[in-house]
């Protein structure tokens, strides 16, 4: 820890009289101060409060393809004694020139326990460390929550014989940067970003693990990469792995055998470890998983019992499907391990499967695969297709699946994308948690699992993953595109940002998938249905009428102040709304008042101009009454170009009646000359 | 009765089909019997009429169209030249020399033939000049009808050449 933020007093003018570098309104932040080492290999920065106050404090840098723990930052952490709390969170200085979004924690007095690691005297481990962080444990625990980072670089010294102080866990998904060896072997085979909160007593597990590496001075299995570390827990045994058969002193060994304890239902709980002697008598004898005669080869892995044959499965979920579908996997469990209990489930499974002739074979093979491994280990997570996760870790999964492809290889975002969504179409989660029915009710998931295909299923730009990524991920930024590296959380920011987007690109197509997503899961009722909308709008023009719809409702809820590069946007796309009206002097009308709206920013009076109702209707009975004209001007124009003919009948009539009358008239003239003599 | 109502009923019809016919015949018959009575009680004035109603008796002979207007108006301008000389016989005691007098006199006979011509040429010339007068009519209306197409057409947005509304 090379810089240590001091105390609160009057903070720099410079750092306070920039805006942007207050955070949630209180807090201000110094970019140029870093803390190094300080939020467990998070980037984080120096922090004051301008109320004052005497705990030092630190802005954690959030990244924006791992989202921050929402239920823990609004329902604050404060008030745990040991705990790095969160208390604020929001945009701050820029960092490297992009926008950047912070997690306001109080920041640690000491370094890390990671630096300069040397064996502990168990004493000084029980009541520096054990006692208080089990006490942290319990408070979070009470209050339903995990921390899920307990690991050297995040637990800090304080002052010297004073118990240890947790750091923050707040700024990052759960257990995202644990290393595999702090982690039990189910969620270390997960996606980091998709561990899930999981349950106190991984906490514990990792605590576990911590006394260890106290205990023995060294990090356990440093070195090693995640799959090595897994294989070596599987066939050592988790206590076996981390302690790497070196001795801890008696009492440690004991309660760190306790809390590595393969189910986690065997783990003390925090509360009976802040009595260790108790923990320590505590023992609960789990019955050793049945070893099979002769081993079961699937993929890379030795199987020698289900523990080892589930992790194998989840593994090479291809050897997996090829050794069920020829039943080479089911003679080996009757033959060689004994289970013929097993050996029946999956032969149930292959035999609906043949059945189910509707689904795709990818994901029926896929969802075969998942029951096979959930009723192998019951403590497994969902596996599919390769990918291992916990349901709950699906919102920070999603977010890793939107991010940039890794230059240096790796999981694909795009494939990854592609299982989890099969995942979510396929209600895998409701699935996965039928199968565990006997120790947690799984109608909750299957409920959630049904929410969540309903998000996915909701047709066009309103719905999909990225609708459900930003409705599991209330705090992360949208991820358009068009946005760039800008760090939108709300629809209030969206509003200006898009503003400025048109006023730079006028061709800019706004309306992208993202945002309409964006849109969509941050906002309420009526502006969600009018996104859903554009997905009916089947028509060009009403499509550009819901995308007006759209930003006058975001508008005038959100940011009511002038967008004059949207409402210029919209007139510039707006000539097919006007042409909508058929006459012309109403539309030269309309266009005038439109130019006259653009310039004052506001697009509701835009969109009522455009949806004028009444007007249209009026419109459309003026043009019916003008084709009828029209049909009636046309029928004349006929009846005058074919009545040749009978103009030329009745000219020869009228001549020839024309003709006797003047006959008629020379006679009566000559007889009235005559008659006058 | 039925059979005395069909009785009846037969010769009205057979009446009505054959009744221009037969109202023509009797009309030249009435026509021919007149002309023998005029001849017989004034054969001066019938000499003078034969005479200079000629054009008119051959134009109504040449004249095949329902009504004859042709014929019609040869006759009365023909006869309008005949009032005069039908006087003069009249003055000058009606007698078969004086009517021959009067018939061979070219300038009278001259007179009444040129009105008969002149008849004629009428009969000619009327439908002429009615149907050029009627074409005209109906050249301006054509073009006030246009005018006003085009005009609602632009108002509205209608197709001029086809009278669609584009988009709909």
């Amino acid at each position: 820890m090379s810089d240590r933020p001091q105390p609160d007093g009057a903070p720099a003018d410079t750092r306070s009289s920039d805006p942007r570098n207050i955070v949630a309104g209180q807090f201000i932040v110094d970019p140029s101060r870093r803390l190094i080492d300080a939020a467990g290999g998070l980037p984080a920065y120096a922090a004051t409060s301008r109320r004052g106050g005497l705990t030092p404090l630190m802005a954690i840098a959030v990244s924006r393809n791992a989202p921050a723990r929402p239920q823990t930052l609004v329902t604050g952490t404060g008030g745990i004694d040991g705990l790095a709390c969160a208390v604020g969170h929001g945009m701050g200085p820029p960092i490297d020139g992009l926008d950047t979004w912070y997690v306001i924690c109080e920041a640690p007095a000491g370094p890390p326990l990671s630096h300069g690691l040397h064996p502990w005297p168990e004493p000084m481990v029980i009541e520096l460390v054990l006692r208080p962080l089990a006490a942290v444990l319990e408070h979070l625990h009470e209050r339903g929550w995990t921390h899920r980072a307990i690991r050297p670089n995040n637990v800090f010294h304080s002052q010297p014989n004073r118990p240890v102080t947790l750091g923050a866990a707040w700024a990052a998904p759960p257990a995202m940067h644990q290393p595999a060896a702090f982690e039990t072997a189910y969620t270390a085979l997960c996606h980091p970003a998709a561990r899930g909160d999981g349950r106190i007593a991984d906490d514990v597990y990792a605590l576990g693990v911590l006394l260890a590496t106290l205990g023995l001075g060294r990090v356990p299995m440093e070195g090693l990469d995640d799959r090595a570390i897994l294989h070596r827990k599987l066939e050592l045994g988790d206590f076996m792995a981390i302690t790497g058969g070196d001795r801890l002193p008696p009492m440690l060994n004991d309660l760190v055998r306790g809390m590595l304890a393969e189910d986690p239902d065997h783990r003390p709980t925090p509360a009976l470890l802040r009595d260790p002697a108790g923990a320590r008598g505590r023992r609960v004898a789990a019955r050793p998983p049945a070893r099979a005669q002769r081993p079961f080869t699937l993929g890379a892995t030795t199987v020698w019992n289900n523990r080892t044959l589930a992790m194998a499965m989840a593994l090479d979920p291809e050897e997996t499907l090829t050794a069920i579908q020829n039943g080479q996997l089911m003679y080996w469990l009757r033959r060689g391990l004994g289970d013929s209990g097993l050996a029946v489930k999956l032969e149930d499974l292959v035999r609906h499967g043949v059945q189910d002739v509707v689904t795709d074979r990818t994901l029926a093979n896929a969802g075969l695969v998942m029951r096979a491994i959930a009723d192998t280990d019951v403590w497994m997570p969902l596996c599919w297709r390769g990918l291992a996760m916990f349901p709950d870790g699906l919102g920070p999964a999603l977010v890793a699946a939107s991010a940039r492809p890794d230059p240096d290889g790796g999981a694909s975002p795009a494939e990854l994308s592609q299982k989890l969504f099969e995942i979510v179409q396929t209600e895998a989660q409701g699935i996965w948690a039928a199968m565990h029915e006997e120790r947690t009710p799984s109608a909750p998931q299957r409920l959630e699992a049904r929410q969540r295909r309903a998000i996915l299923q909701i047709r066009g730009p309103a719905g999909g993953l990225p609708r459900l990524g930003y409705t599991l991920n209330p705090l992360i930024p949208c991820a358009s595109p068009l946005l760039g590296d800008r760090w939108i959380t709300n629809i209030a920011d969206l509003a200006p940002a898009l503003d400025a987007i048109v006023t730079a690109s006028p061709n800019a197509e706004i309306i992208e998938p993202h945002i309409a997503a964006f849109i969509g899961a941050r906002s309420d009722r009526v502006l969600d249905q009018a996104v859903k909308a554009l997905v009916s709008e089947a028509d060009p023009t009403d499509r550009a009428l819901g995308a007006l719809r759209l930003l006058a409702e975001m508008q005038s809820r959100y940011h009511p102040n002038a967008l004059k590069g949207l409402t210029a946007w919209v007139v510039a796309r707006s000539p097919p709304l006007v042409s909508r009206w058929k006459n012309r002097g109403r539309r030269n009308e309309v266009e005038g008042t439109l130019k006259d709206l653009a310039a004052e920013g506001f697009l509701s009076p835009i969109r009522d101009l455009l949806e004028d109702h009444a007007g249209h209707e009026a419109d459309s009975e003026g043009l019916h009454a003008a084709l009828a004209d029209l049909a009636r001007l046309d029928a004349e124009l006929r009846d005058i170009a074919d009545g040749g003919r009978r103009r030329g009948a009745l000219a020869a009539r009228l001549g020839q009646e024309i003709a006797a009358g003047i006959g008629l008239a020379a006679i009566a003239t000559t007889l009235l000359l005559a008659a006058i003599g | 009765m039925a059979k005395a109502a069909k009785a009846g009923k037969a010769p009205g019809r057979q009446a009505a089909s054959g009744s221009p016919k037969g109202g023509v015949r009797s009309v030249v018959w009435l026509s021919g019997l007149a002309c023998g009575v005029l001849a017989a009680i004034a054969p001066g004035v019938a000499i003078v009429a034969a005479g200079l109603l000629a054009p008119g008796f051959v134009a109504l002979k040449l004249d095949q169209d329902p009504g004859r207007p042709m014929a019609r108006t040869v006759l009365t301008c023909g006869l309008a030249g005949c009032v005069h000389p039908v006087i003069t016989l009249w003055n000058t005691g009606q007698s078969f020399e004086a009517a021959m007098a009067i018939v061979t006199d070219p300038g009278v006979l001259g007179v009444a033939w040129s009105a008969a011509a002149a008849g004629w040429l009428l009969t000619q010339l009327a439908p002429l000049i009615v149907r050029a007068g009627l074409e005209a009519a109906a050249i301006g209306r054509a073009t006030r009808l246009r005018a006003a197409r085009g005009r609602l057409a632009e108002e509205w947005g209608i197709d001029p050449a086809t009278g669609n509304v584009p988009g709909q």
